[in-house]
This record gives structure tokens, sequence and C-alpha cells, in this order.
């Protein structure tokens, strides 16, 4: 289980490990424009060749002009049949401190379905994020979404 | 050589000559309707105006009239041939149309006739990235640092063009002069920072590595550069390289930063003289006090600890594997059997596994109908039974899994994976439908888990379900899509049109295989075009290594195994195509869309209809809307394959698609038997020999190599018409090293079925060249029976083989050989009776989706 910064080579895998577990997914160009654009942000979760687990990350664009730079968490999934093996909380970790260093991030951010217990006691219990607020029917599906942030200012150097 | 007066009929009078400015001012607002309007106005006047009628149909293009603008702009370009204006606009079409040959072309007769156009030498520069031209791009890039020499941009994409063609001195000394004089840096810029890593990279693939280092120092100290996770990787390379000091520090960092990453242990190892796939005893000791030490700085770890199971052996390995285990099956993680399995390629590492996890098994053993006693671990058990049963089944003992697996979900019934596993059991042992109920029924159990879904939708593939997998997906695709299928077909979903083309392909249905291999090669297709926008845009946003790292990833881009796969099965049914025209036509009579697929269709109807209408109102308005140069996806007109399988020439299309094989997929034996089977047909024998001898160096025994011998020598010996002299000389000469002249080919058979009598594969591949060779069916049979002796090891796959083998010569002895077959692998459904199926179908799904649904609602009202 190897946890390193996504390659090029690795966009395909991180596309098909999406598909396999989130109803949100994205073409193979929106993976390039992360990874082309934020090179540091974005890692893989990686076991004999294959992409178990992912995160996808940018710097949020188009910022009000009062707004300090923070990134943003695109997406992040595990396979299920890697699970409990704390790659989620592995991956944001790497990916927060990237943004802090290199891009002196404030802050980052994220969505979540409601619904999704697991996923909020990782990001709200086990890495610290707090509820910002609550976008209505954020989701495809018209499931509403939390809008987390984890402040960055104790990492930065 | 461009005309230094303007030619009589591109001149305008001053009226409409401003007007053409406002056309030209028009266009860049992308205010269409009234630049239309003003190019329509001159042309009343001067209809062979041919810049005016080039802006009209670029203009019609961005309106969506793409067709007409189109016919509009080559009309223009005939009409003035030396305007720089009507070859740009040509150019831009074109390259709208994904035509980049053509549009290079077109863009290069444009610079013709303006040299120094900064527009038209950036999207030149774009096309020739695109096409690989490298030299001309290196020109190009010149040029446009010659014009604006203040523009960062302009130098580094000249580096990287110089690179691209091979240069990397020359890259780097345009990279040194630009930081001599790039001023007003910020601090913590990040482009600077990109840039100088790119520099310190071309020193380090230059192999300078002393300068990179002392480059990149220089560069951290000054914090110009930093990104610090590059900064160390960098650093500690650099440092080994050149077998510093430093480097066990600067690995160690990096450790410290992830002790996550394999890598980072390699590197540390490696610059130590301990290379992990190459280990003598000594450095087998130390790699693993190393790795020990390293486990216990970092507890939280797993690579360390996973890698030592890797580099110990004997007692030592039996001693950190215990714990390693222990952990792992009391915290239940599933994926342990899968992080063990590669220690499995040494024997005496996998028996002790089996033997270290019986142990603990039986310590944990309880009677199976008492509760679970306090003093074991019901966890543990549970998941020691799953890794068990993983671990057997991996062995072939698929009987022996199941038995765990039934333990298992006897003590804990609401654990999906027990029931996937299951599912993936009676897989392996050839019982699909079976196995496509038991994954429903996980996936039964958490309907929120789309990989559960997955799983339950490929089962049903893999059973030749199409419809009810496609149903089963559906619950996760889009609800405004046309279909599920076309959603993940829009998501790119390379596992689902894989699949789902098998499954038509094993069901016969041609032509909706064809139709979703063509779609994988479409996806790949449009893989390739995605870089096209990154040649302007990583160089504006100086990301240069990864970009760079994308366009050599997509030189390689059809190796990966999807293409490869959908390449060589499409190929096969354009031969068939081939060699049996009737096909198609039974294809097309034989549409009997499924109830699912019916709907699908009249859904889509619907929607397009809308769609026409909006576009009717849109246009009757003549909106302003601009659609862009690109056009939108095709609507399907083809929904069940029909016209693609009607479509002519099917084996140009297969050589079309098998081409990038021959350099990406070199070392597959498959893909050059396909490239034979397309080339013997198209009469090129030369090109069919030659895959034969790629096939020979890659596997001299293949089956599929043996039996195509035997077609070449065939279809060689009845030729009638034959090839050049020479040429004839070549191939007879090279197939006599595989047949000698003097060997008949029933004999050359004949000892390839005896130095192979206990392959399996092998007897068929010789049963199929005796068919060839024109053996009465009663002798074929006798000898594919063959495979059923005792003494054949006869797999699965090899059996399917057969049964299929005697379905298409008709043999009469299709159910005796299924009835023994279904002896030799007990497990299995495959080999059922027909009349058996239909049952069978119906057990692999558990509830019907609307049934689900139905007791969902029920829960919640």
């Amino acid at each position: 289980m190897n946890i390193r910064l996504v390659r090029v080579d690795d966009l395909l895998g991180m596309q098909a490990c999406n598909l396999q577990n989130l109803p949100e997914n994205y073409t193979l160009k929106y993976y390039m424009y992360h990874a082309l654009t934020w090179p540091q942000l974005s890692y893989v979760a990686e076991e004999d060749g294959k992409i178990v687990g992912y995160i996808l990350a940018k710097m949020e664009e188009d910022l009000p002009d009062d707004d300090e730079a923070h990134g943003h968490v695109t997406s992040i999934s595990v396979l299920r049949s890697y699970r409990r093996l704390g790659l989620a909380k592995r991956l944001m970790l790497q990916s927060q401190e990237a943004m802090a260093t290199v891009y002196k991030a404030s802050y980052v951010s994220l969505h979540v379905r409601k619904s999704n217990r697991a996923a909020l006691g990782l990001y709200r219990d086990t890495l610290g994020f707090t509820v910002r607020d609550i976008e209505k029917a954020y989701y495809a599906d018209g499931e509403d979404a939390y809008a987390m942030r984890l402040s960055l200012k104790d990492l930065a150097r | 050589m461009a005309p230094t007066t303007t030619p009589p009929a591109r001149a305008l009078p001053a009226r409409e000559s401003s007007l053409f400015k406002e056309v030209l001012h028009n266009y860049e607002d992308r205010q269409l309707k009234k630049g239309l309007k003003a190019a329509e106005t001159i042309l009343k006047k001067f209809p062979n105006h041919g810049e005016t009628m080039c802006m009209k149909g670029l203009i019609l293009t961005h309106m969506g009239r793409r067709d007409e603008g189109f016919d509009l702009v080559k009309q223009g370009v005939r009409h003035d041939l030396t305007s720089h204006i009507c070859w740009h606009v040509f150019g831009l079409v074109q390259k709208g149309q994904k035509n980049y040959d053509e549009a290079l072309k077109s863009y290069t007769q444009a610079l013709r006739f303006d040299k120094e156009n900064m527009n038209i030498l950036r999207d030149a520069a774009h096309l020739q990235t695109q096409l690989r031209h490298y030299d001309q791009l290196v020109e190009t890039r010149h040029t446009l640092l010659r014009l604006r020499p203040q523009l960062r941009q302009n130098w580094i994409a000249l580096a990287v063009a110089y690179h691209l063609h091979g240069n990397l001195t020359e890259s780097k000394n345009i990279l040194a002069q630009f930081e001599r004089i790039v001023k007003n840096v910020p601090d913590y810029d990040i482009e600077l920072s990109e840039v100088l890593l790119y520099h310190v990279r071309v020193l380090e693939d230059l192999g300078e590595y002393k300068e990179a280092l002392a480059l990149l120092d220089t560069h951290a100290k000054s914090r110009m550069i930093i990104d610090r996770v590059a900064i160390m990787e960098f650093r500690a390379r650099l440092s080994s390289k050149l077998k510093s000091e430093d480097a066990q520090q600067a690995w160690q960092g990096l450790i410290e930063q992830n002790a996550d990453s394999y890598d980072y242990y390699r590197g540390y190892l490696s610059n130590r003289g301990i290379d992990l796939d190459a280990l003598t005893d000594e450095t087998r000791v130390q790699a693993l006090q190393t790795l020990r030490h390293f486990a216990e700085q970092f507890s939280r770890a797993a690579a360390p600890q996973r890698l030592a199971l890797a580099v110990a052996a004997g007692d030592e390995f039996k001693e950190l594997l215990e714990p390693y285990l222990r952990t792992r099956l009391a915290k239940g993680i599933p994926s342990l059997f899968t992080d063990l399995k590669a220690l499995y390629r040494d024997p005496s590492k996998r028996d002790i596994i089996e033997s270290v996890t019986h142990a603990l098994l039986d310590s944990l053993a309880h009677a199976p109908d008492a509760p679970c006693p306090s003093s074991i671990d019901p966890t543990m058990y549970v998941w020691t039974l799953y890794f068990l049963a993983q671990h057997h089944s991996h062995l072939g003992r698929h009987d022996k899994a199941l038995a765990l697996l039934d333990t298992a979900i006897a003590h804990t019934p609401t654990l999906p994976e027990l029931y996937l596993f299951h599912g993936r059991v009676l897989k392996r042992a050839g019982d699909p439908y079976g196995a496509a109920r038991w994954v429903d029924q996980a996936r039964l159990l958490d309907l929120q888990d789309r990989f559960l879904n997955a799983r339950c939708g490929k089962y049903r593939l893999r059973a030749g379900l199409v419809e009810e997998a496609v149903e089963v997906f559906g619950l996760f695709t889009k609800k405004d899509a046309p279909s599920p299928s076309q959603d993940l077909e829009d998501m790119q979903s390379l596992l689902y049109l894989i699949e789902e083309a098998d499954a038509h392909r094993r069901n016969g249905n041609y032509a909706m295989a064809l139709k979703r291999y063509l779609a994988v090669q479409k996806v790949f297709d449009d893989f390739e075009d995605d870089q096209f926008d990154f040649h302007g845009y990583s160089v504006r946003k100086f990301t240069v290594n990864i970009y760079l790292n994308l366009l050599k990833w997509e030189d390689t881009l059809r190796s990966h195994p999807a293409y490869v796969h959908a390449a060589i099965e499409a190929s096969r049914i354009l031969v068939r195509l081939h060699d049996d025209p009737s096909i198609a036509n039974k294809a097309s009579s034989q549409s009997h869309l499924s109830e699912a697929e019916k709907k699908a269709k009249k859904k889509a109807k619907k929607a397009e209809k809308k769609v026409q209408e909006e576009a009717k109102k849109a246009s009757a308005n003549g909106s302003n809307e601009d659609k862009g140069l690109e056009a939108g996806p095709p609507k399907d007109d083809d929904p069940d394959g029909a016209k693609l399988l009607q479509a002519p020439e099917p084996l140009e299309r297969a050589a079309k698609l098998l081409k990038p094989l021959s350099t990406l997929a070199k070392d597959n034996v498959q893909a050059w038997a396909a490239i034979y089977d397309v080339a013997v047909r198209r009469k090129k024998y030369l090109q069919a020999l030659q895959a034969l001898q790629r096939a020979h160096t890659l596997d001299p025994a293949s089956p599929d190599l043996h039996t195509r011998l035997v077609d070449f020598a065939q279809r060689w010996k009845a030729l009638n018409d034959k090839i050049a002299e020479n040429a004839t000389t070549v191939v007879s000469s090279s197939l006599a090293k595989f047949i000698p002249e003097d060997v008949p080919p029933e004999r050359f058979n004949s000892q390839y079925l005896q130095a192979h009598s206990t392959r399996g594969d092998a007897i068929l591949g010789a049963a199929k060249a005796s068919q060839l060779l024109g053996a009465p069916r009663e002798e074929v049979e006798a000898a594919v029976f063959g495979v059923l002796n005792p003494d054949v090891a006869l797999q699965l796959e090899t059996a399917i083989a057969v049964d299929a083998f005697l379905a298409e010569i008709q043999s009469p002895r299709v159910d005796e050989f299924r009835a023994a077959a279904k002896a030799k692998f007990p497990l299995s459904t495959v080999f059922a009776p027909h009349a058996e199926l239909p049952a069978l179908r119906k057990s692999a799904i558990g509830l019907a989706v609307a049934e689900v649904n139905a007791e969902k609602e029920e829960f919640i009202s």
C-alpha cells in the first residue's frame, strides 16, 4: 500500500475508482485539469499498480476579493475493499500539508452528503472539520450537502 | 513570397472596408447576429469577397450551422488563396473538427502571408505539439520569443520545445538565460518555483547532478522554490546519484514526511546499496534491520512492516507474520489477503501463512450453534474465516473456501464482503449464475453503496444478463441521462463498456458487442484529444514537469489493457464479418430490443425531439448563442449496432484498430494473432508472417500461433496469384523456418500435439488445425475430446473454449462433452444443458429492482 503524489499515469485509475464508489463522476479531462494546475495537491493510494483510493484537490479560484486563499477537496474516495486502513485520513493530511506550504492556504473546504455518516465522522471527528453551512439540493439527486471547513493556520510555516 | 500589394479582389471600398472591420469585432465579441448581418451586407455587393465569405462561414459554425459554415469557408478560401485571414479561419474550423493535420496545413499557409501574426503562431505551435512535429515547434516558439521577449511564457515554451525535440542542452541554456533576466518576482511565486524545478529536472536528465543539486539548494534556501516535497525528493535522488553523505538524511526526511510511501524506503535502502528486488544474504540482514527500525519509529505506518515481510525468510518471517496478521484480523481489514498475496510467489511463505492462520482459527473456533464465548473476539473469528476462504480459493480449493464462508455467514449474516466473496468463488468455479445471485445478496445488504452495486452489475454481465445489469447500474447513474448505458459511456466507464461488450459477444450479439468495443475506441480518441488545450494552458501556468509527463503518457496511451482488449475483440468480429457477411443481416432482423432498451430508445427519441424543437426556436430567434467551434456529441442513430455491422470494409477498419498494438502491445501474443488474421485476409502475406514470427518469439508453443501457422501454410499453398518473385522467396523461406518444406502440415500438427499432449489448450489448438486441414468432423471431435483425458490439466477456460468450438462445427457430441465437463467441474453451471438455462438465468437475480423499491417504500411509509 503506497501513498504518494499523483502522477499522470494514475488519472485513469482514479477515474475508475471514482466511478465504482461515488455517483458524482467526471471526465478524464477534469482530472487532468486538477493535476496540471495544482500538481502538488492530489494524492493516491496504490497497491500493485492499482489505484485503490485518491484525493482530488485544488485551490479555489474565482474568489471574492476579501476572501483568503483556500483549498478545496473536489473528490475523495477509497474502494470498499480497502477500507479500515486509514487511507482517507492519510490522503487528506498529505494534501492539506501541501495546500498550506505551497499555496499558503488558510483553510480547506469540502462538501459532504448530509446522510453520509461515515464521511462526516472522518471529517468532523478525525480531521477536525466544522460545518459552515448547509447547501440545499447541492447534489444532482437533490440531497443537501454540509459545506465543511478546516483551518490550516497552524500548518503554514 | 507574399504579394506586396493587396490583390484587387480583396480590396474593399471605404464603407465595406469598415463594415468588414465590424464583422471582425463582432466575431471577437461573439455578437454573432450582428456579425452575420454585417457580413451579408458586404456580400450583397461583393459576393465573391473571400475574406467575408470565410468570416460568415466562421460565424455560422459558431451558431450551430456547421455544415453550411464549413462549405462557405472552403469557398471563401478558394476565392482568396493568399489571404492569411482565409487560411486562419479555415484552420480554426478544421481544428474545431479535430482535423489537426489539415488545420496545421491551413495555419502554415496563413503564416506564409502573415509571418508574424501572434495568434496564428500560437495556434500553430499547439497543433505542432499535438502532432508531435517538434522541429517545427522549435522554430515557431523561436519566432514567438523574438516577437515578444517580455512575455515569460515565451521563454518557457521555447525551453519546452527544445526538450520535446530532444535537445536538452539548448533547453537548459534558454532556462538559464531566462533566470538571469527575470525581474520583479514576488515572494512565494509558485510559477517561478515550477520553472526552477523544471530547470533542475533538465539538469538531472542531462546527468549534470552536481549542477542540479546546486541549483536546487540555492533556490530552496532563497525560498524561490516553495514545493517542499519536490525539493526533498529531488535532493534525495540527486544526493544518491552523487553518492553524497547527505543522501541518507534526505531519504530519512522524506520518510518522516510520508511514512507510507514505498518509494522512499526503496530509495533509502538503495542508497545504502541494498536492492530490494535482488537481495543477497548480507543485504537481506541489513534490509531487515533497517525496516524493523523504521517500523518501530513509525508504528502507525504499514509500509515498513509489509516490506519486512517481503524481505524476511523462514522463522524470522513467521515471527513477523503473526503480529501483522493478528492486528489486522482483529481490526477486520478486508484487504489483508490482497495485501499478502504477492508473498505467495514464495511457496514456503505461502505454507507458513496457511499454517499460522489455521492455528489462529483453531484457537478461535467454537460450536456453531452456541453464541460466541466471551474469550473469543467475534470480529477476529469472522475475518480469519474470510481470509482463509480467500487463501484456499486462490489455490483452487473452492469447496473448502465455500465451506469456510458458510461458517462465517452463519456467524455474521450481515457482512457484505462474505457474500461478495462467495460469489467470486462460484465465478471461479464456473457458476456465473450462482455468482451473480450471491453478489446481488451482498448488494441488498447496503443499497447506498455504489461499489456493491457496480459489482452486482458486473457479475450480471458475466452471466450474460445484460438488461438486468443495466437496470442495476441505473440505480446510480444520472436520472436525466437518456439511459444508464449512455451515462456510463459519457463518463467514460471503460469497465462497463468492456464488460458489456464481452457479454454481448458471449451471447452472440456481435452488433452490440462491436458497438461497445468501438465506444471504447472513441473514448481513447477523446483521451488523446484532451491534451490539446494543455499545450497552451500548461505553459501559461508554468507547470512544465507534469505537462511533459502528460505528453509522455499520451504517446503510449493505447497500450492500456482496455484499448488492447477492445481492439483485439472488435477486430475478431470484423474478421468474422468478412468471412461470413450474412452475420450482418442476421443482426438487423434479429434486432430484438429488450424492454428496457425500447424504453430508453423512446426516451432518447423524446429528448432528441425536444432538443430539435428548442434548436428550431433558437434559430428562429436567430439567437446569439455561441455554440463554439466544436460540434456536440452526435445523436445515437444506431441503438442496436446493426448499422455498424453493415458498414463497409471491415478488414480496413480492423487494421486501423490494431495498428497501435504493433508497438504498444508488442509483447502480447493475442495482439499478434489478431494482426495476423487481418493481414492474411488483406493478402499482406509478409506482414502476416512477420506477425507470426513476433508471436513465436514470445511464446513458441502457443496454440493460437500453431493454428495460424497451419492456416498460413494452407493459404500459401492454395495461392493462385503469387505475389512478386522476391517476396515469394522471402515468405517461403521464412515459412520453412516454422514448417520445414519436407514436412506435410498434418505431420507438423501431430508433432505439435505429441509435444504438448498434457496441455488442454494445445489439444484444442491441434484439433482446430486438423479441422483447417480438412480432417473429417468425427476425427476432429475425437481429438478435442482428448482434453478430458486424466493426464491433462484441464482449465475451466479451455473446457469452455472446447464447448464453443464443438458448437461452431455443429458437432452432435456437444451434450456429451458438456456432461463430461460438468463432471470435471462439479460446481460449474456453464455446462448445464440448454434446457436448464432459463431457470438458471432467473435464479441469478435475487429480487428485481422494482420489488426492492416496493419494499423500501413499505418501510418508509
